[in-house]
């Protein structure tokens, strides 16, 4: 802190901006949602107020809550997938046989920086019945019986909608956890092996320990990243078949948006914005646990 | 000494160059599978639609520039437009964001003033909040007052949601500078202003340059807020021309490719041009917010 402060209109001048705009796309949009849950309103200007009906009806509505599970569902696979993967590749690339390493952290860390709109109609492509690879590679690999509308399986959907997400990321939490381990000194691994742990044991022993905040904080950008899993979802689904692949934001979108729904449209947003809070914020503890250990 | 002895085991080494080979193989996979995709629009973005339909995966026998003449000159698909509101949106959007997360991350560090502790937990809750639970409401606030389907209305947005992140990265950056600098300057009668931009602004380009390149990724590529706010396809922004083509391609993938490559372009030559300074913002950025 400063001990000669800037007249305080100095000070009101510089941050009324920013904080007036910030304010008026973050808050006041909540507020306004929070007014709206109460209402039964269709986006005209007739509104009839109906309590707390709305919340009530989304307490109880399947689709919501099934919502809900695909986005918890999508978070587990990440995290197991983006942040699981990464790691094992981390330890796969910091062993000496591996060559080419900078190539791999450029090719590695591109998909991550790729619209999810893009993604989202690559892998259309490569899903696709009759021109995608996927169902091509099946019929040269001699598997043409398991080829099939891929992303018309509602069992499958949630899964298939999931995979472009981990391979986008996968990279990118790559790099975040080499930028931990490359700080680790190499004596301490080249010792632990020395002292005959194998690979596996010096991943999970000697390396994990040694970078699990960093760990921590990529399952945290993994969990909020996936629970606002909205555009993949948008160009390749748009929830089906049924609402197969339906998510949070997807279903508030679609309620409030194609059937005009705004009052009930308002109550889903309050209940994705309370979920993801939960989920998030209950997330958020994880560092906190792990420095408690710590110490 | 003791790793030469273990090399010179035959049972050892052998075990090594399989090891090598497998280990190798797996990132080689892995970094082709990244690049695969860009690579097979490419040249498939030569074909024309009867030609991929019948070979989805070999290159192209006639190569032709056709699909790219159709779409960037055809005025009915706004490719060029499109191509001019992201760039306008992005380059406004990141100045602001990085001037005013200069600015805010300044004063939240330096001086003590009423409502510094209530901006900070601001913007810590603009962080927390699951940003697709605005999307419905930002629709209903800035359609009551008008201010949807502007050539500005992204913007507000887009600076509002990244305005947290750079906050906190300039901010901490910022902590480490010693105040001295300030007061020296002070004394020598330069004037608050002239400090803040003169001498501070200088000393963290390192850190609003990381900010810069964050959010120019993510405004480019922000597709959900662009989906709800703009309607007009005169003001889309290039995720929604995308989604417009597919509508209207249906079944040309060759075309839809096309598209694509049009709009991933700027981002792919910024990336491979820049790619060790991105990759080390990114982290970095990550790893602080």
């Amino acid at each position: 802190m400063l001990s000669k402060k800037p007249k305080a209109t100095t000070t009101f001048g510089y941050l009324i901006v920013p904080v007036a705009l910030y304010t008026f796309a973050v808050f006041i949009p909540l507020l306004v949602a929070v007014y709206y849950s109460f209402f039964e309103w269709k986006g005209g200007p007739n509104k009839t107020f109906i309590g707390l009906e709305n919340y009530a009806t989304l307490l109880h509505d399947t689709v919501f809550w099934q919502s809900f599970g695909h986005n918890l569902y999508l978070v587990l696979l990440c995290v197991i997938g983006q942040v699981g993967i990464a790691f094992i590749f981390v330890m796969v690339i910091s062993t000496r046989f591996v060559k080419l390493k900078g190539i791999h952290r450029t090719l590695g860390f591109f998909p991550s920086t790729i619209s999810a709109v893009a993604i989202g109609y690559i892998w259309m492509m490569i899903y696709d019945s009759r021109r995608g690879i996927l169902n091509w590679f099946l019929e040269a690999i001699g598997q043409g019986d398991k080829t099939q509308v891929w992303l018309n399986n509602p069992k499958l959907v949630m899964t298939l909608v999931a995979i472009p997400l981990i391979w986008q990321y996968i990279g990118y939490y790559m790099l975040i956890l080499l930028s931990a381990t490359s700080a680790i000194d190499k004596e301490i691994i080249e010792s632990a092996e020395l002292d005959g742990a194998n690979a596996v044991q010096r991943a999970i022993h000697v390396v994990l320990p040694m970078v699990k905040s960093t760990v921590a904080v990529c399952i945290v950008l993994c969990v909020s990243g996936n629970m606002k899993a909205f555009d993949n979802i948008f160009v390749m689904t748009e929830g089906g078949p049924g609402n197969a692949s339906m998510v949070m934001a997807m279903y508030g979108y679609k309620i409030s948006f194609a059937q005009q729904n705004m009052g009930y449209g308002s109550a889903i947003s309050v209940g994705i914005f309370v979920l993801g809070m939960l989920v998030v914020g209950g997330m958020q503890l994880i560092p906190k646990l792990f420095a408690k250990k710590e110490a | 000494m003791k790793k030469k002895q273990y090399g010179m085991t035959p049972g050892r080494s052998f075990g090594n160059g399989v090891m090598s080979v497998v280990l190798n193989l797996i990132m080689l996979l892995f970094s082709a599978s990244c690049i695969f995709p860009l690579v097979w629009m490419f040249y498939s973005s030569l074909k024309e639609k009867r030609q991929f339909n019948a070979d989805i995966i070999g290159l192209p026998k006639n190569p032709t520039l056709n699909n790219y003449i159709r779409i960037l000159t055809n005025p009915d698909y706004h490719m060029g437009e499109s191509l001019m509101n992201s760039i306008r949106t992005t380059l406004v959007s990141v100045f602001f964001i990085v001037l005013f997360g200069f600015i805010l991350g300044y004063f939240l560090s330096r001086i003590r003033f009423a409502g510094n502790k209530l901006i900070w937990v601001m913007l810590l809750m603009g962080m927390l909040i699951p940003v697709h639970s605005l999307l419905v409401p930002i629709y209903v606030v800035f359609n009551g007052m008008g201010v949807n389907d502007k050539w500005f209305t992204l913007m507000i947005p887009y600076i509002a949601f990244g305005l947290p992140i750079a906050v906190f990265l300039i901010q901490s950056f910022i902590q480490e500078i010693p105040t001295a600098l300030e007061e020296a300057a002070s004394i020598d009668g330069c004037s608050f202003s002239g400090t803040l931009f003169k001498i501070i602004m200088p000393i963290c380009r390192p850190v609003m340059v990381t900010v810069a390149v964050i959010q120019t990724f993510s405004c480019w590529n922000e597709f959900s807020f662009a989906l709800v706010l703009i309607k007009n396809v005169r003001l889309q922004t290039v995720p929604l021309a995308v989604k417009q083509f597919s509508g209207q391609f249906g079944s040309d993938y060759p075309k839809i490719m096309t598209a694509l490559l049009i709009t991933m372009a700027p981002i792919i030559i910024m990336y491979f041009c820049f790619s060790k300074q991105i990759i080390k913002g990114m982290v970095a950025g990550a790893v602080k917010g």
